[in-house]
């Protein structure tokens, strides 16, 4: 329908107009509520780039606003419109690879607004400069946005990354790499970053979180309690408790498989990996810790856009039958760190 | 019908039509979309998997469609169309049966089983043996005014050449076999409007654009697959027009047989098709010769040629009458086509370039028009209890051919946000297709919706001609604008002036509007009943409201100050309005009462003693 696009300043009435209608649709409080009407001009701009059907776009996003009241699903039906949108702006239009970086990274990395402006401004100029590099096409649209992406921005330090990218790809130039299209895992990768741009920080810190299904709501039996080394806590077992929920605490430098503590009877053994440092996944730790993301995470989400985490809390199933439990922190934890037992998780009723 | 087999008919569909790379991108597009629904599934785990898979399902289909439209490596035919439409019929079916059959439904399936079984149309054993009827219905009996014979033979009010046509599939599979006769006309409305379209000289893109905005958009979709009239109805037709347009007997005198013997009603149909396309005096006296087929036919089972209709029904009524049937045909939000079927707001754009419009869509129209001029000004114009648009599926292969004529001049934007909104309707009915049946209240579903999730009055928002609101003159004006603005232009605004319109539109909805109609949803309900039963015949022409006694009451948004409330009560009542109290004597009559609100907001109305049947509440400001 590139025949049928508006003329510039059409496009501005176009843009301004969706703008306006999402802003008057905005009936929740969250940052991404809020921010519908930015959405929605980076929306138009994706139409007025690629096709002026992608337009629809906007009703969409203001119908999910209107229908869908809970949270959770509602974010997520933003993320699927935006991330729909943006894939079918990449097939229509592969080769306005510039544009497309842009506004996916204003999306992902923009919402909410950002404290160092100046910094997400140089990282949008070092995704743009990859992208132009690799040639505009989908794949250097990608390796721009990711790059730009998965740098927290802080410490300054790791806009290295980029940077590394940058100079990769420069070389790879040089050395006769040819202009890669790629354009279906191009725009497959990109659109799912953009399903969750909700909780963007969350997908560029801790991906995987958003390939496992979401635990429901839990009941908790709250327990609360932090145990230095070789501090126990012996606990009655409620009914119909399943699982322990256990985060660590100053504990983000540890790796996978250092023990933290162990359960008794059974002797359990609870290691990084089955809990995390409880705030490891916030952006301005994040660099310096090497936590995975637990297994069984039971951590809340919080926060949203580039700003969204989790903490680190963890499930370790309860030994069958015990009707009491000792949580024990391992010796080896040093001053300072702890094991928390936040409390227990019981099976829905 | 278990999803797999749907989704293996949905990859065979692109096999159909698509060649080369064209098919490869729309199975690449196809995964892709099932891909990301699974994503999506994996993360909101607690969604409807029904809803889920229905719209997964009606995606897929409509990314088909896109490639079937705007691909380059495409066989198109008539045939191919019926193909298509054949597979998704065929899918389509299960999903009606979600709920057992309704409506007129299950009386014509009774004459069918009456037919086959007892070889006779009185249906007196077969209300009483209801249990091994495959209708599903242990409630039915017969309707008010249906026919008895001398020797208490019960008949049914419906013509019963649909379930004569119904019996040899009914023979076969019973109820699967009597909707799959249905989908069998369905599919072959669909191959006769596809070949109506080449006849006429509309281009085979244009043509693979409309079709599958008429073959499987509301109300063709619904109608193909549920046990009504209407789609053979549509097909006699097509034939009929293509059989004049062609002069051939053979095609045009069967089908205006078939179509007159459907309905009744169809007779306005023929005369018309007899005044508008044939001229020779032969001709004429055959077409009349069939119109007094059904009379007779009619006259002989029931001693009334005219069945259940009165001769008195034929004579014009007042003009305002007309002019709410016409606007809620076309703006009404529970039967108009505006929000039922808003690719036909298309075919007003093609009536107001009637000039360049193919000559089977003008005689088609001219065809109808008699028909249509009946309609009008019946109480139940929008169709009763059935699906939307009941009374003009017939008229939509025409409306169709004459949209694909003018496929080039339509407004793109407009395009995408009815092909949007279509795509929601078939959603909407498959998953739900009880909702298709809507009591005539002034609301509907959309509107319903949106009210319980606001606890506002949304519905106002959409006109309605059933139940006069506000919106509902401002509808029909933006309907009769939209079918000359509906044309292409450089600088198409169309999709952001929709979403301008459904944000600004719902944010208005939440304020205090200036009539409460007690029934509606938005009202909460603590206690009482609604006003008439939510089934009664002919609930159209009663006052609608909630009755009221001591200890009931009602919560809702009012406006502040002073309003009229609109009450009928025998026994008299003493109710409790934002804080004060008010007695209602008794009035035989519908009456109303002087209540005052002190401030905007939420208030609750209490009946204290007596009983009352509250029908609205107007604000003073908005008296007329």
């Amino acid at each position: 329908m590139k025949e049928d696009s508006l003329s510039p300043a059409g496009w501005i009435a176009a843009a301004a107009l969706s703008a306006w209608a999402c802003h008057l649709a905005v009936r929740f409080t969250t940052p991404i509520d809020s921010a519908l009407p930015f959405v929605a001009v980076l929306v138009t701009l994706l139409a007025w780039v690629a096709d002026p059907a992608l337009m629809l776009a906007t009703p969409l996003l203001i119908a999910a606003e209107l229908a869908l009241p809970d949270e959770g699903v509602r974010l997520l039906a933003v993320g699927a419109i935006v991330a729909v949108a943006f894939a079918c702006a990449v097939v229509r239009s592969p080769l306005r690879a510039d544009v497309l970086a842009v506004i996916a990274l204003l999306l992902l990395r923009w919402i909410p607004r950002p404290a160092q402006i100046g910094r997400e401004l140089a990282l949008l100029v070092l995704a743009l400069v990859i992208v132009y590099v690799l040639g505009r096409t989908p794949f250097a649209m990608a390796v721009g946005v990711a790059a730009a992406f998965f740098t927290p921005a802080f410490p300054l330090r790791t806009l290295a990354l980029p940077l590394a990218v940058l100079v990769v790809a420069m070389a790879a130039r040089v050395f006769g790499m040819p202009e890669l299209r790629l354009t279906i895992p191009s725009f497959a990768a990109v659109a799912f970053a953009l399903t969750f741009f909700a909780w963007s920080g969350l997908v560029a810190r801790a991906l995987p979180y958003f390939l496992r299904p979401p635990s429901r709501e839990p009941v908790r039996f709250i327990v609360n309690r932090a145990l230095a080394a070789n501090q126990a806590l012996q606990l009655a077992v409620p009914d119909g408790a399943r699982a322990l929920v256990l985060s660590g605490a100053n504990v983000p430098h540890f790796r996978r498989g250092a023990v933290v503590g162990h359960i008794d009877p059974g002797h359990l053994t609870v290691r990084i990996g089955d809990v995390a440092d409880w705030g490891y996944l916030r952006r301005e730790t994040y660099y310096a810790s090497h936590n995975p993301l637990p297994r069984d995470a039971a951590g809340k989400l919080r926060g949203y856009g580039y700003d969204a985490w989790l903490d680190g809390a963890g499930r370790v199933a309860l030994p069958r039958g015990a009707p009491v439990v000792t949580v024990t922190a391992d010796a080896s934890l040093p001053a300072g760190a702890s094991l928390q037992v936040e409390g227990f998780e019981l099976a829905p009723r | 019908m278990s999803f797999f087999v749907v989704a293996a008919a949905l990859l065979v569909l692109p096999l159909v039509a698509l060649r080369g790379r064209t098919l490869v991108r729309c199975y690449v597009a196809i995964g892709g979309l099932w891909l990301f629904a699974a994503l999506l599934h994996l993360r909101i785990p607690d969604f409807d998997p029904y809803l889920g898979n229905v719209s997964v399902a009606v995606l897929t289909f409509a990314v088909f469609a896109l490639f079937l439209a705007r691909g380059e490596h495409v066989r198109w035919s008539a045939n191919r169309a019926a193909a298509i439409a054949a597979i998704v019929y065929a899918c389509t079916i299960p999903a009606m049966l979600r709920t057992p059959i309704d409506g007129d439904e299950p009386f014509y399936l009774l004459v069918t089983e009456s037919l086959a079984h007892d070889g006779d149309l009185d249906l007196a054993n077969q209300y009483r043996t209801l249990a091994t009827s495959q209708t599903g219905r242990r409630d039915l009996a017969p309707q008010p005014g249906d026919p008895r014979g001398p020797h208490g033979e019960q008949y049914s009010r419906q013509e019963p050449f649909l379930s004569l046509l119904l019996l040899p599939g009914y023979a076969l599979a019973g109820l699967y076999g009597a909707l799959a006769t249905i989908a069998l006309f369905g599919v072959l409305l669909v191959r006769s409007t596809i070949r109506w379209m080449e006849d006429e000289g509309v281009p085979d893109d244009a043509a693979r654009a409309v079709f599958p905005l008429f073959a499987f958009a509301p109300p063709v979709l619904f109608y193909a697959t549920r046990i009504w009239p209407e789609v053979p109805a549509a097909f006699f037709f097509v034939e009929a027009m293509r059989g004049v347009r062609n002069q051939r007997l053979k095609r045009w005198l069967p089908s205006l047989f078939g179509l007159v013997m459907l309905k009744l009603r169809f007779v306005l149909v023929a005369i018309g098709v007899v005044a508008t396309t044939l001229r020779r005096t032969r001709a004429r006296l055959l077409a009349l010769g069939i119109v007094v087929i059904p009379l007779v036919v009619m006259w002989l089972i029931s001693g009334r040629a005219t069945n259940v209709h009165a001769w008195s029904e034929i004579l014009p009524t007042t003009p305002m009458k007309y002019v709410v049937g016409l606007a809620g045909l076309l703006a009404d939000g529970m039967s108009g086509i505006a929000f039922q079927a808003p690719f036909y707001l298309f075919g007003l754009f093609a009536l107001t370039r009637w000039r360049h419009t193919p000559r089977g869509f003008r005689l088609g129209i001219l065809a109808s028009l008699l028909y249509i001029l009946y309609l009008l000004p019946r109480p139940e114009w929008f169709g009763g209890w059935a699906p939307p648009l009941r009374y003009v599926v017939f008229v939509m292969p025409v409306l169709a051919l004459g949209i694909a004529s003018q496929w080039e001049r339509l407004s793109r934007g407009a395009l995408a946000v009815v092909a949007l909104w279509t795509v929601a309707l078939a959603i909407h009915g498959l998953a739900y297709p009880w909702r298709l049946f809507h009591i005539a209240n002034g609301e509907n579903a959309l509107g319903e919706w949106l009210s319980s999730l606001a606890r506002a009055d949304v519905s106002r928002m959409f006109p309605s001609f059933i139940r006069m609101n506000h919106a509902a003159w401002l509808g029909a004006g933006a309907v009769v604008l939209l079918a000359f603005a509906l044309r292409r232009t450089r600088n198409d605004l169309a999709v952001p002036l929709f979403a301008l319109a459904l944000a600004a539109g719902f944010a208005y909805a939440q304020q205090p509007g200036p009539r409460v109609e007690f029934e509606d949803i938005h009202v909460e309900h603590h206690g009482g009943t609604l006003y008439p039963e939510l089934y009664a015949v002919m609930r159209v022409t009663y006052r609608g409201g909630w009755t009221l006694n001591a200890g009931d009451s009602l919560t809702f948004l009012a406006r502040g100050g002073p309003s009229t409330l609109h009450y009928i009560t025998g026994p008299g009542a003493t109710i409790e309005l934002a804080g004060r109290a008010y007695h209602l004597p008794p009035a035989p009559a519908y009456t109303t009462a002087r209540v005052v609100i002190p401030r905007a907001g939420r208030v609750t109305l209490r009946c204290l003693d007596g009983a009352v049947n509250l029908d609205r509440m107007d604000h003073d400001d908005d008296r007329r």
